[in-house]
């Protein structure tokens, strides 16, 4: 018997080509962005590599996280690496491999962006928090709530009395479904870190990220008890269980656009958009209202995005570390669209895409922001044994809290998120 | 070489004339000879009717028979095709009338290759319509493609080949190598292959195999023309009274060459511009990782972004990360890449019980 496995493997690379100047120095950049991505992120930095003549060099990995840790293990370092996990950015400074942004640059990041400390590890910056998602988006139809007479609520009571009031007219509160492949699970995730946010607050969040807060604690349990009310529940959510866990997460909101909705609202990332075909324009069919809280005061905003640390303390590594922390960081990307700054000072004209412009003023409104959570803990927990406990909770109804505990590796190797 | 050969020019002659007398290698024609010519090349009015009614059988049945070649990417199929194909006829015909500056044949020529042309592009269409099964442009087969993007070697071997078919033509006992030459510059094949990528939706492959076509019909005419007249097939009445004509006739010919030309060294320049970024490809390859085999290759260069598609033959414990192949091609090449490289490792287990 002969078996051929058979693994693909993709990567992207740019190397700006305009070099008269390369005398400036190279910065090489390792990141998982590959193909029009990894365009996009190179008209990123072409103004930098125009105004400084430091030429910038991008190497997109399908495989990063396999690659970066094992090129660190190699000694093999990028200058600057892009991070799409914190908790990867923290491992790594704490193994001594990565330089801490310098100082003014560190000092000024921090005063200006909200969330920036994201990047912090035991006390010290090494990571600029450069591209931003955000999580607590819900994304219903402006069109089909004012054909109905529904409101956007203002707080989690009107949430659920606007779902009893979807049910009753016979239609799917919810639109949900989680499938994505060996991830699947993180979708749900994100609703539970979103649920502790609004009923605990921040504080509880960040212990239970760090492990301090149990998954069995009341505080958790009582998350969990809340996301039951709507996963477990009867007519709350379009195709119940089966088509939660089976149908991909992209694809979860399309019956929201047919020409009659079979759901009402799905809670996702601003990272997913409708798909064009279905007819969409901003503002006239789709939208999105943050996720409210217990009370009408604004609620803390999940997000997500990718980190940038140095590994190497050249000038021009700094430099670069100093352009991406600055306001102009992205513009060529967002003018192509799929990039939100968490930067205050980032022009809101050069979005191409109101969406994106109206993300990117939710994370600067939000009172308070909080990194992904999974993303943080223990990748063991984090990008694992939650989203299986995820997946168990939508079948059974029942979340293993007390395994989950066990597998929580104590003490997490920094508390400061 | 004719016994009767007279003294090659006098010295009344200006050098140009005195090189073409040294070029021509016969001086006198019979008029039988000419005529016989002639008659191969021209329905007599009273045959037309039959010469069309031929013309249009071989035509459709050879054009037949190349779309099922390609659908079939059979090669044998298709040069069967080429011999069959009745398109050259009218093309040395063509070139006949030029050079004798007749315009009722002329016209009748350029007809019979419109309407031919036409027929056979429909009929290509046709037979894809009716067979091309699971064919799509994506994923065609050598047969297809290899007529979808000429080159200049195309144009080089269709000025030969002209130059065949009308040595051929002129110089009776070499008649029987006029099948060669339809071979080397096949019409029908180029035609079905435009009417077969047509029926499957892709406009550029179809323009590819019209560019190969066009070529091959302008270089044949026009290489065509220029042996009939070096070889004194031309009457010298005829020659001398049209002389001053008969580069005033050609010279659209000419420069449809020539434009024809731009389009294929551009495509030239391509070919050879990706073949030599395959090259690099290998030698990264090579460089990657020096125990991988590579078993394919595919690469697609661009302005914007290059692709790189590898399939490599590793044992499972020496694997190298993409991203250094990708690093070694984007830095020896200086372009940005896509790469994909996909792992085979061959294992194998047995057992037997008994």
């Amino acid at each position: 018997m002969i078996l051929v496995a058979v693994v693909a493997f993709f990567a992207a690379a740019c190397t700006p080509t305009s070099d008269s100047n390369t005398d400036q120095g190279v910065v090489e950049v390792f990141g998982p962005f590959r193909g029009e991505d990894a365009a996009k992120f190179a008209a990123t930095v072409a103004p930098f590599e125009e105004e400084t003549g430091i030429d910038v060099r991008y190497v997109g990995a399908g495989s990063f996280v396999q690659n970066i840790q094992q090129r660190v293990a190699d000694a093999d370092y990028p200058d600057v690496a892009l991070f799409p996990q914190p908790a990867l950015l923290r491992d790594m400074a704490a193994q001594g491999a990565l330089v801490p942004v310098p100082d003014e640059v560190a000092s000024r990041f921090l005063a200006d962006v909200p969330g920036a400390v994201i990047g912090e590890a035991g006390g010290v910056l090494y990571g600029i928090w450069f591209r931003a998602a955000a999580k607590s988006l819900v994304w219903y139809r402006p069109d089909v709530f004012e054909a109905r007479g529904y409101t956007v609520p203002k707080t989690w009571g009107e949430l659920v009395a606007l779902s009893q009031v979807m049910k009753s007219d016979g239609v799917a509160p919810w639109c949900l479904s989680m499938e994505s492949f060996g991830s699947t699970g993180w979708v749900g995730t994100d609703w539970i870190e979103d649920i502790v946010l609004r009923e605990q607050g921040v504080d509880v969040f960040d212990g239970w990220v760090a492990g301090d807060v149990l998954f069995s604690s009341s505080e958790i349990t009582q998350a969990f008890a809340t996301f039951g009310a709507i996963v477990n529940d009867t007519g709350s959510v379009l195709g119940g269980t089966n088509r939660i866990l089976n149908v991909p997460w992209q694809r979860a909101a399309d019956p929201m656009f047919d020409a009659e909705p079979a759901c009402m609202m799905q809670k996702q990332a601003s990272f997913w958009v409708p798909d064009a075909s279905l007819g969409t324009v901003f503002g006239e069919n789709f939208d999105f209202f943050i996720l409210p809280g217990v009370t009408a005061a604004p609620a803390p905003v999940l997000v997500s995005g990718d980190i940038a640390g140095a590994f190497n303390d050249r000038p021009e590594v700094a430099a670069f570390m100093e352009f991406l922390a600055g306001p102009d960081a992205g513009v060529g990307w967002a003018s192509r669209g799929g990039f939100i700054s968490p930067h205050p000072e980032f022009d809101p004209a050069d979005y191409i895409f109101d969406v994106d412009r109206k993300v990117g003023q939710t994370i600067l409104d939000a009172p308070s922001l909080r990194f992904d959570g999974s993303d943080l803990m223990p990748s063991v927990v984090g990008t694992d044994a939650f989203w299986e406990g995820i997946r168990d909770f939508i079948r059974t109804g029942i979340f293993p809290a007390a395994e989950i505990d066990e597998a929580f590796p104590r003490p997490a190797l920094f508390n400061d998120g | 070489m004719s016994s009767d050969q007279t003294p090659s020019g006098t010295f009344s002659d200006p050098p140009a004339l005195t090189l073409w007398n040294r070029v021509r290698e016969r001086e006198e024609w019979t008029d039988e000879e000419r005529q016989h010519i002639l008659d191969d090349l021209f329905p007599e009015d009273h045959n037309v009717v039959h010469y069309v009614k031929r013309f249009a059988a071989l035509l459709i049945l050879s054009t037949t028979i190349a779309a099922f070649g390609l659908v079939a990417n059979s090669a044998a199929v298709v040069i069967g095709a080429m011999l069959v194909a009745p398109l050259m006829t009218p093309m040395l015909a063509l070139a006949a009338s030029l050079v004798y500056g007749e315009m009722r044949r002329f016209m009748g020529s350029v007809a019979l290759i419109v309407v031919g042309t036409g027929a056979a592009i429909v009929v290509g269409w046709l037979v894809a319509f009716f067979a091309s099964g699971s064919l799509t442009a994506t994923a065609l087969d050598s047969e297809i493609l290899a007529r979808t993007s000429p080159s200049l070697l195309d144009l080089g071997i269709a000025i030969a080949a002209g130059l065949a078919g009308g040595y051929v033509l002129t110089h009776k006992g070499s008649g029987s190598s006029l099948p060669g030459v339809a071979i080397a510059v096949a019409l029908v094949p180029p035609l079905a292959t435009v009417g077969v990528t047509l029926n499957l939706g892709s406009t550029d492959l179809a323009s590819g195999a019209l560019l190969l076509y066009t070529t091959n019909l302008i270089a044949i005419v026009l290489s065509a023309s220029v042996v009939m007249m070096a070889s004194g097939f031309v009457p010298d009445h005829v020659r001398l009274i049209a002389k001053g004509r008969f580069g005033v006739r050609l010279l659209p010919w000419a420069v449809a060459l020539l434009v024809v030309a731009v389009p294929l060294a551009v495509h030239t320049q391509a070919v050879i511009r990706e073949e030599a970024f395959t090259r690099v490809v290998t030698q990264s390859v090579a460089e990657w990782d020096p125990r991988a085999s590579l078993l394919d290759v595919s690469t697609e260069l661009s302005t914007g972004r290059s692709t790189v598609e590898v399939t490599v033959a590793t044992t499972s414990d020496s694997k190298r990360p993409a991203w250094e192949l990708a690093k070694l091609i984007a830095d020896k090449e200086g372009v940005d890449v896509d790469v994909e490289v996909t792992f085979q490792t061959a294992e194998s287990d047995a057992s037997s019980t008994s």
